[in-house]
């Protein structure tokens, strides 16, 4: 049994191994830089085409990829480098038709429809270039800022309940009733609050903006009722803790401390209507 | 929402007679969406429109910018934007082929072809109403699109998505070229 022994079989096993290896870990990277496949199918008046012909152009490097849609409509395109592409379907009878896309994943599908030949075409209603191309980018500003906003608008709802709490318990921490305990529960419900809202409010505050915009609407007293609560926001819990310390001290709450719960009230009212401001139609 | 879109048709009666050409002249397109505390119309007179007459078919094509769509609320107007994916598919069309002998009757029976939000959807024998007056023909109707058709996720408010029926009122002026 010398098999194993030999010295050029072991290096030949070594070799092979090596090159075993190499080629199981290097097909993902393969599989990676083959690019993605863009297929779907290309219709006319609700009807599939065959034979229509399909180019995929890169935008930023110009090199173009083709195919043809088989007898029931269906084209694929295969290899495409990620990026921005110009899709275009044009088939005998037919008006040529193009749609941009971004390719990112693999597999994408776009479906392409037809129009007769001689029949009008966005070009002949004169919308330039910058109405009739898509922007990727502007798409996604566009699904982060609503993304952004949605946790906002959840969070916002739920910040209410400990908001409402807090304001339940204002009366067992200052009212004739009011204990220390009372005071503890107050404070830590109002501290939960605060913590809440700004989070909340961070969400609205960094969401990505969209140039252009003129704010018409109920968005409009929103935004007002913000200019109150949000300062309100900081002001109640500064005067409460104030009034916190007093009351702990057996004092009578006094100065600027006794503000705290108007304050308290006002911001409150402000973030409800805040609230009902998007929520209502008045 | 969205805003959304759409559209339109067309249609030209008498016209049946020459090989010709037709113009959008004005146009009203409202989409309507509901919700339990809301009932938003959106509206757009952005549209742009062409018809093209040749060997007794003509065939229509009207577009309007998915942006164009106003609902009197920016906020409400760009999360429809973004759920339409108006930003990536910016327009939305509607093509329509009719005999030229289509509008002998009152109410047109169109077959719409729309593209909105990336997608391409189908409407079989939608009914307009048309008129002419002197050179021009009016063309009123209503799409009775759905969200689902375009696949756009549902948006919501207070956790309480919109109803999945979005009918689209048409209203178009169109004069011969």
């Amino acid at each position: 049994m010398e098999l194993y022994t030999n010295g050029r079989t072991r290096i030949a096993i070594f070799a092979t191994g090596i090159f075993a290896l190499w080629a199981w870990g290097a097909a993902p990277l393969r599989a990676q830089a083959a690019g993605a496949v863009l297929s779907g199918t290309i219709t006319a008046s609700g009807t599939t085409v065959a034979n229509a012909k399909v180019t995929a152009k890169n935008n930023a490097t110009g090199q173009t990829a083709e195919a043809q849609t088989d007898n029931a409509g269906l084209y694929t395109i295969s290899n495409l480098p990620p990026g921005e592409y110009t899709i275009s379907a044009t088939a005998e009878g037919f008006n040529e038709q193009t749609a941009n896309v971004t390719i990112a994943a693999s597999p994408q599908k776009l479906d392409v429809s037809l129009a007769a030949a001689g029949a009008p075409s966005l070009k002949d209603l004169g919308f330039s270039p910058d109405q009739t191309q898509g922007s990727a980018q502007d798409q996604a500003r566009l699904d982060k800022r609503s993304h952004m906003l949605k946790i906002h608008q959840r969070l916002g709802l739920i910040t209410a309940a400990p908001l409402l709490a807090t304001v339940l318990t204002a009366n067992g921490a200052a009212g004739r009733k009011g204990t220390a305990s009372g005071r503890d529960l107050h404070a830590t419900l109002g501290s939960i609050t605060a913590g809440m809202y700004f989070t909340t409010a961070y969400f609205s505050v960094f969401a990505p903006k969209v140039p252009g915009t003129t704010t018409r609407g109920p968005i409009r007293l929103h935004r007002f009722l913000a200019w109150i609560h949000g300062p309100g926001m900081i002001l109640t819990p500064a005067l409460g803790a104030l009034a916190f310390e007093q009351r702990s001290k057996g004092e009578r709450i006094h100065g600027i401390a006794s503000a705290h719960g108007a304050v308290a009230a006002t911001t409150a009212v402000a973030y409800g209507l805040a609230i009902l401001s998007v929520s209502v139609k008045f | 929402m969205n805003r959304l879109v759409l559209a339109a048709v067309w249609l030209i009666p008498s016209l049946a007679s020459a090989e010709g050409q037709w113009a959008l002249e004005q146009s009203t397109l409202s989409y309507h969406i509901s919700h339990p505390l809301h009932q938003v119309d959106g509206v757009s007179h952005a549209a742009r429109g062409k018809g093209s007459c040749h060997a007794g078919q003509c065939d229509f094509l009207i577009a309007a910018p998915v942006k164009s769509f106003d609902s009197g609320d920016s906020n409400r107007d760009l999360h429809m934007l973004q759920v339409a994916r108006g930003a990536q598919f910016p327009l939305v069309t509607v093509r329509v082929r009719l005999p030229e002998d289509a509008a002998s009757s009152p109410t047109i029976y169109a077959d719409l072809e729309i593209e909105f939000a990336g997608q391409t959807a189908h409407y079989k024998q939608v009914a307009f109403q048309h008129t002419t007056q002197g050179n021009t023909t009016k063309i009123s109707g209503t799409i009775p699109a759905t969200l689902t058709d375009f696949k756009i996720d549902p948006p919501s408010l207070l956790a309480i998505p919109v109803k999945n029926e979005m009918p689209v009122r048409v209203e178009m002026t169109w004069r011969p070229m």
